[in-house]
């Protein structure tokens, strides 16, 4: 569902991504990890299309996204610590808005249901800017899902929630890698993404360096080493 | 083309809605355009039978410093949040992007000259007579050309760290080819130029009312056709 093919990504000829090679099936759920710097949420934006490689290609469902956006962008939904939605608009108006712009035949009628299924439906009509850090995370999430993609990318979506907004958010995750999705996760909380995923890689100088499933992997005993190994900042 | 057209009302009205509840715009415009017909105005006290020339120059100094406000803004609302990026992940054409800022962009100048037109007629005693028409057209024209150069470079800025000053050189310096027609159409249409003088001298690049009227449309085509057409380039990382 996701295929990165020969990704190199350089800024200012500092060279954060080398040739990096990353497929992703369906069902399939993959935390990224590295320290800070190493090209994590650079490699989620190019898969988003947001940040244009400066060698390779990214495939999603099959469909070129430099070449074919129109028709890979719609498969994809993003979520990062930023919600992405405008605080002056209603929590209903930002969802029906994000609705129209990936041309649903009935953006309210999905809206409702969202927000009915994210427990926001009683802030339908309150503006964005009043909601809570965690709220907002659950407004970008039905904001992400609203046009039902097949791939979810999450970039650091965990920042800044309490451990009840955590939680959701994992079910959430957790609930969407099945057989017709994927899901392709960054956070800096290594054993949240162990729990949360069926695969992990690491970066590492600009290449994956560990891939291998989350299966059999004690979440804390990984997250210790990761700490350890990234110098205890993740 | 029914999508570019629901793309383009959906963008088209978050803005105009988010505008209405935030009033951050309109505001200040109208309080800066009031701050500088008032200045110019007194400014004409100094010299007798001035304010045929300063009136219609009161217009284009009004209407390109709140301009610059608007447009300013026009792109700040997407910077909140990272909200560009969840309108570069829709699968929306960057033109159709282009093109909704530049109609919101146009309708918040459009709503500040139907205040400040009639203050700057009644200022200065300014006799319209017939040419109302000719009057609302130069306006509208100018008003295109002001939003199109403002919306383009606005994107561009918000890339950049000084952002403000830095908007504010780019669009004066780009306008200038199309303020000197702009100006002297009003002038001629005001009686602030005889007929007769119209086309000679400093002027003679700009010939008659018509000639001036005709490089504000070619220009105004130019810029919103390249800018419709750049937009793309200018807002990706």
């Amino acid at each position: 569902m996701i295929n990165l093919k020969s990704i190199s990504k350089a800024f200012e000829h500092r060279s954060v991504l080398k040739n990096v090679n990353l497929a992703v099936a369906a069902g399939e759920s993959v935390f990224v990890c590295g320290i800070n710097g190493v090209g994590k949420s650079t490699l989620l934006r190019i898969a988003a299309g947001l940040l244009a490689p400066d060698a390779g290609a990214v495939e999603i469902c099959g469909r070129d996204m430099a070449k074919d956006p129109e028709k890979a962008k719609p498969r994809l939904g993003l979520i990062s610590h930023k919600s992405m939605v405008y605080t002056d608009l209603t929590v209903l108006e930002n969802l029906m808005f994000f609705g129209r712009l990936y041309g649903l035949a009935d953006p309210r009628r999905r809206a409702e249901q969202m927000l009915d299924d994210l427990g926001l439906g009683a802030y339908r009509f309150d503006r964005a800017a009043i909601l809570s850090r965690g709220m907002m995370q659950r407004l970008a999430i039905a904001r992400a899902l609203i046009h039902k993609p097949a791939v979810l990318l999450a970039d650091e979506p965990f920042t800044g929630l309490d451990s009840k907004a955590s939680a959701h958010l994992a079910a959430v995750l957790e609930g969407f890698g099945d057989t017709d999705h994927a899901v392709l996760m960054t956070t800096h909380d290594a054993a949240v993404g162990v729990r949360c995923c069926r695969r992990v890689i690491v970066l590492h100088q600009g290449g994956i360096v560990f891939d291998a499933p989350t299966e059999g992997i004690d979440a804390i005993a990984f997250s210790t080493d990761y700490v350890a190994y990234s110098g205890g900042a993740s | 083309m029914r999508y570019f057209l629901t793309s383009l009302r959906a963008v088209f009205m978050k803005d105009i809605v988010t505008e209405l509840r935030a009033r951050q715009v309109l505001p200040t415009m109208v309080v800066l355009g009031m701050l500088i017909v008032w200045v110019l105005r007194i400014a004409c006290e100094t010299a007798a039978g001035s304010t045929a020339i300063i009136g219609p120059v009161a217009f284009w100094i009004a209407f390109l410093f709140a301009g610059l406000l608007a447009q300013e803004r026009s792109f700040a609302t997407e910077e909140q949040n990272d909200c560009m990026d969840g309108l570069l992940l829709a699968p929306i054409d960057a033109g159709t992007i282009y093109l909704a800022k530049l109609l919101v962009n146009i309708v918040m100048l459009c709503i500040f000259e139907i205040i400040i037109v009639p203050v700057v007629i009644i200022a200065f005693g300014l006799r319209i007579g017939g040419h109302w028409p000719s009057l609302i057209g130069v306006l509208l024209l100018g008003n295109i050309a002001i939003s199109s150069v403002g919306t383009l470079f606005s994107a561009i800025v918000q890339l950049c760290r000084t952002r403000g000053s830095l908007l504010s050189i780019l669009v004066l310096v780009v306008l200038a080819p199309v303020m000197v027609p702009a100006t002297f159409a009003l002038l001629l249409k005001f009686g602030a130029i005889p007929a007769e003088l119209a086309g000679t001298g400093a002027l003679a690049f700009v010939g008659t009312f018509k000639t001036a009227v005709g490089y504000m449309v070619v220009f105004d085509a130019v810029f919103v056709t390249a800018s419709w057409l750049l937009f793309g380039f200018a807002i990706k990382e």
